[in-house]
């Protein structure tokens, strides 16, 4: 017998509470992940337990139609992320400074380390510039690797919305990216 | 390179503490636990008068076990504390004012006009404590045929409380 889908676990929930321990279980682990990512390791400490007990108080109003519950808890993520935007935003530079130090240690070359040093934190800016829903959009579709359908699932808008946000904020960064500094990056 | 592709160069892992799961599971877990809770709250709930809300309250736990639930306390814009509640053992107790809703005390009306009864797990500890915290017994600690164990004690302001144990019926035994 196959184990009970994400749906069935949750609508058993509904008479026996305790049964939502095994959508934690399931899940949890993906979802710390996704909020570290994001905010840093403290911020995603802070709030993986909470992300949980929301969708346990929400559960009544989960989507039994969806045999997975992960769309639906990443986006009691993206709203939980919201109230932290200044340690995301840390988080976010912080890593810029990484990537370009390793690749910069990468490839050696001189002229190339230059780049990733000035190319990384703009990219950082520009990603940061980008309004609320279209970072939300750009991330759970090249960080989480979400489907569209998911990315629209998890921020509870049609799939067209995402696409729409997704060419916005793909837009947004060419532009920003190349308005800003002598570096001029090519987009193909 | 595109968009999306230099965007996901920054995709950077946090390093988590081990115990950050088991922490997070805690947090849900306690959510369950208190919705379970609730859905076996009893449904009737004596609510007993005091002229010293507080003074009771001290000696409901100190002599009877009974613990007060911190969040359900109603206290006025002055401080003056109106209403609390203590359980014991999934049962409920409102402790509430002389007056209210027409209930008096027997310190001041002279005569309880019932007597609110409690199954314990050990009554002869029980029975201990609240001598010790200086209760008054009205009925001592005995056996009864149809197979319980009991005591009667009075509080602070004379309400009076039946406390019993179940155990092997006699008369049953003898049939």
């Amino acid at each position: 017998m196959s184990p009970p889908s994400d749906a069935e676990v949750i609508s058993r929930s509904l008479d026996e509470p305790e049964a939502f321990g095994l959508i934690y279980d399931r899940h949890a682990a993906t979802l710390l992940r996704f909020l570290g990512r994001r905010a840093g390791a403290k911020v995603a400490e802070g709030l993986v337990g909470e992300l949980f007990r929301i969708a346990f108080e929400r559960r009544k109003t989960f989507d039994a139609s969806r045999t997975t519950a992960l769309p639906w808890l990443y986006g009691i993520g993206s709203n939980l992320l919201a109230k932290h935007r200044r340690g995301e935003a840390r988080w976010l530079r912080a890593s810029a400074r990484m990537a370009a130090a390793s690749e910069a240690a990468d490839r050696r070359a001189g002229a190339a380390a230059l780049d990733a040093r000035l190319l990384f934190p703009r990219v950082a800016d520009a990603i940061e510039a980008l309004a609320d829903d279209e970072r939300e959009a750009l991330l759970l579709f090249a960080w989480e690797e979400l489907s569209y359908q998911s990315v629209a699932d998890a921020l509870e808008v049609p799939i067209g919305t995402v696409r729409s946000r997704l060419n916005r904020a793909r837009a947004r960064l060419r532009e920003l990216l190349e308005a800003k500094g002598k570096n001029r990056v090519k987009s193909r | 390179m595109k968009p999306v592709d230099l965007a996901r160069k920054l995709r950077r892992e946090a390093v988590f503490e081990p115990a950050a799961l088991e922490r997070g599971k805690a947090v849900l877990m306690a959510a369950i636990r208190q919705e379970v809770e609730s859905r076996s709250a009893p449904t009737i709930i004596p609510q007993v008068p005091y002229l010293d809300i507080r003074a009771a309250l001290a000696f409901l736990e100190r002599a009877f076990g009974f613990r007060e639930i911190p969040s359900a306390r109603f206290v006025s814009a002055d401080g003056e504390l109106l209403h609390a509640t203590v359980e014991f053992r999934g049962g409920l107790v409102g402790v509430g004012g002389q007056g209210h809703h027409g209930a008096i005390s027997p310190r001041s009306g002279g005569v309880e006009s019932q007597f609110i009864s409690v199954q314990v797990d050990d009554i002869d500890a029980h029975y201990q404590r609240a001598v010790a915290a200086g209760a008054r017994i009205a009925d001592e600690l005995r056996d009864h045929s149809w197979g319980e164990r009991t005591y009667w004690a009075l509080d602070l302001e004379g309400h009076r409380w039946r406390f019993g144990q179940r155990s092997t019926p006699r008369m049953a035994a003898a049939k």
